[in-house]
């Protein structure tokens, strides 16, 4: 019973269908003043809408490419097609990680942006897991010659998902001496971390004062009532100038959404209405992406009003955790993410059964 | 390719191992760990165990229940091991032997292993029901009192007895738990109905989860006689139950039941960082009623047996300093995996939360 993110966009696309006729005014800034924080500064070219990314003075598209689902397209011509067609629409800010699929998706995203490098905001991710600094930089001439340039736009931590991530991420030697390093190199222009677990783990990285451009979590409405990121670190990330960048906006699965609690729409207008730079969407068909480009097209901000709502509506369901199995479960912790921390490696997940029909699977190793 | 991976060799790839094989790897290890000289002292463990009785040197020491006025052994026997014995006579072997030796606590719950360890149980205390103090759980996991109650009887009649010595409330597992099980007509009503018929003598909880959602069931003031948690040497250090959880018990009387004490499936013994008798020494040495340790075998239950019989309290260094070198190793839960991943979390709970089943959602 293997859910796809397809599965739930269309449930949500009988709603989306009827998308909004009405094209933003070019150029137009949103009066966010309905939202309980407003929303950062904000353009529109197109059918697109381009938020501030924090302090850095770089404007980037209110939707993201996440990295991971294209290696979950059954070949790379069709993900390559669908970076372009993305990039075709306005989108901009491209996310991927140096251990998703043993290197194949930053391998992909290199291929397709051949050309385009320079109309994209680039991030990956590296995946040191409390491993050493150089280790870091390592990883990150590899990730440049997958993702075929000679920068990162940003370069984040990937996966702070264990109670002592932050001490490891702080030791000496550790990687942010690589961040500093990285950039001073200009092999990337800015820096931040990532993780899905526990607010906690992210409240330690800010409070031990790296200063960091951007921060990566999982917003949507069932976070809002369950070991929240949006009430414990959203607010703390904008406070210090940071730029917040949303992720699993859907759950991660679309187990909400068949459970009939939510639909796929509602849950990225929710998720884009908080005062985010970028929400990241995993996307494995080029109709999953024009879903979400309908989504951006026709995009008002909820109103507190609104917001509330869909949270009063997940709460019951939110306060087990089974709809965000990334905080309470290993599902969303790659298998390198584990190794080095010593967890077992699980063959239901996907990543995980195709590096081992690949016979690359580095636990496996001698 | 991941060229630049280094394998820790600290990993492991489901299926899990059995108990048997970690247990001998770390006899390996440890070497002769039994009549290893323990030292005396006179810095007994913070707030020693309640006082053992029984202490001639063939005999298993047993300790007070909290405020319950009962005695119990200071080891007692996990049901669900029992359930995934190769035979019925095999599980009959162990239990009646592990009475004959001295062992009075019997653990078990409704939901091990499709009933079979209930099952299991209640054929080989036949003849032996007066001579334990038995224990089962009831997994409503949020469900109402009728559910309980009929559990109840199941429960009753698997284990062929007309009443429980302890009824507790299985896995409190979940951030909800707390608030289903003290909802009206929820299973706080049917511990309250079945101490009424006599069905059970004592009520409590357990779970493997989260300190603060144990805390949660506590901050209802309802009359628990015990409360079960993991405890051991990781613990200590990484969403402690002991710290957090033990003081509160102490506080209120309640007897606590310690479990876990080679943190689930033995991982830290199969990597070397404790040996088993250090292992269930430190656990025992805790301010617990009995500590409830899985036996799929009789060289397990022998191997137990030995320690429980000349068992000494750690002095509180000797528990600070094996605490110590646990820390770092303990720092992620990776040797906890019942607080960090759902491979602990069983089926029943899971339906009743809305979670995928154990096989579609291992970890």
């Amino acid at each position: 019973m293997k859910t796809t993110r397809r599965d739930f966009l269309k449930v949500g696309a009988t709603i989306a269908g009827v998308a909004s006729s009405v094209s933003a005014a070019r150029e137009a800034v949103f009066a966010a003043a309905s939202t309980a924080e407003a929303l950062p500064s904000t353009t529109t070219k197109g059918d697109m809408l381009y938020r501030n990314l924090g302090h850095t003075g770089a404007q980037v598209s209110a939707l993201g490419v996440g990295g991971h689902h294209l290696g979950d397209l059954s070949n790379v011509d069709d993900a390559i097609r669908l970076v372009h067609e993305a990039i075709d629409a306005g989108v901009t800010f491209f996310d991927n990680c140096w251990e998703y699929y043993n290197g194949k998706t930053e391998n992909i995203l290199g291929r397709a942006l051949k050309g385009r490098r320079n109309k994209v905001f680039l991030m990956t991710k590296v995946c040191t897991h409390g491993r050493s600094g150089e280790l870091a930089l390592q990883m990150l001439d590899e990730s440049l010659r997958r993702l075929q340039t000679d920068h990162l736009d940003l370069w984040q931590i990937h996966g702070i998902v264990y109670d002592n991530d932050p001490e490891l991420a702080y030791a000496k030697g550790g990687v942010l001496e690589a961040f500093d390093r990285a950039k001073k190199e200009g092999k990337t222009r800015f820096v931040g971390f990532t993780g899905h677990k526990d607010p906690a783990f992210h409240l330690k990285m800010l409070e031990l004062g790296y200063p960091f451009d951007s921060v990566q979590m999982p917003l949507n409405p069932f976070d809002a009532s369950f070991h929240s990121f949006e009430k414990q670190v959203l607010p703390e990330v904008n406070r210090r100038g940071m730029a917040p960048l949303g992720m699993k906006s859907m759950g991660g699965t679309a187990w909400a959404i068949k459970a009939g609690v939510v639909k796929g729409e509602e849950l990225l207008r929710y998720a884009m209405s908080l005062p985010v730079a970028t929400t990241i969407c995993g996307m494995d068909s080029l109709d999953v992406l024009h879903q979400n480009l309908s989504v951006v097209r026709g995009f008002t901000p909820m109103t507190d009003g609104e917001m509330e709502a869909l949270r009063l509506r997940c709460a019951a369901t939110a306060a087990d955790g089974r709809y965000e199995p990334y905080k309470v479960s290993l599902r969303y912790d790659n298998p390198i993410t584990r190794l080095p921390h010593g967890f077992p490696v699980d063959e239901t997940q996907r990543e995980v059964k195709e590096m081992l029909e690949k016979g690359d699977a580095p636990w496996l190793a001698p | 390719m991941a060229e630049h991976y280094q394998p820790s060799g600290r990993s492991e790839v489901i299926p899990q191992i059995d108990r048997r094989r970690f247990l001998q790897a770390g006899l390996v290890a440890t070497g002769t760990v039994i009549g290893a000289p323990i030292l005396q002292s006179s810095m007994a463990a913070a707030a020693a165990p309640a006082a053992a009785t029984n202490t001639s040197s063939d005999q298993i020491p047993r300790r007070i229940l909290g405020k319950t006025g009962e005695q119990v052994s200071i080891i007692g026997l996990g049901g669900y091991h029992l359930g995934t014995m190769q035979s019925l006579d095999d599980a009959v072997r162990l239990v009646q032997e592990a009475v004959d030796a001295g062992v009075t606590f019997f653990d078990n719950a409704w939901e091990y292993n499709d009933h079979r360890s209930e099952e299991w149980m209640g054929r080989a205390l036949q003849g032996r029901r007066d001579k334990v103090f038995l224990m089962t759980k009831v997994c409503t996991h949020g469900r109402d009192k009728n559910v309980a109650m009929q559990q109840l009887e199941e429960s009753l009649k698997r284990l062929r007895t007309d009443h429980l010595d302890l009824w507790q409330i299985h896995e409190v597992i979940y951030e909800n738990d707390p608030d289903l099980h003290f909802a009206k007509g929820g299973v706080i009503e049917a511990l309250d109905e079945a101490k009424k018929q006599g069905k059970v003598r004592f009520v409590g909880f357990t779970g493997h989860k989260n300190p603060s959602i144990h805390l949660k069931m506590l901050a209802h003031n309802y009359p628990f006689d015990t409360v079960q948690m993991p405890l051991n040497c990781f613990d200590g250090t990484y969403r402690s139950f002991e710290q957090q959880v033990l003081p509160e018990l102490e506080r209120r009387g309640i007897a606590a039941l310690g479990m876990k004490s080679l943190g689930g499936d033995g991982q830290p013994i199969l990597h070397g960082v404790v040996g088993p008798e250090e292992a269930l020494r430190y656990a025992m040495s805790l301010p617990v009623a009995t500590t409830i340790s899985g036996m799929d075998s009789l060289s397990v239950l022998h191997q137990n047996l030995a320690i429980a019989r000349d068992f000494k309290p750690m002095t509180a260094q000797e528990m600070q300093r094996l605490r110590d070198r646990c820390k770092s190793f303990a720092a992620d839960g990776h040797l906890e995996l019942y607080k960090s991943t759902k491979r602990y979390d069983g089926g029943v709970g899971r339906e009743q939360h809305g979670y995928p089943p154990p096989e579609q959602l291992p970890l």
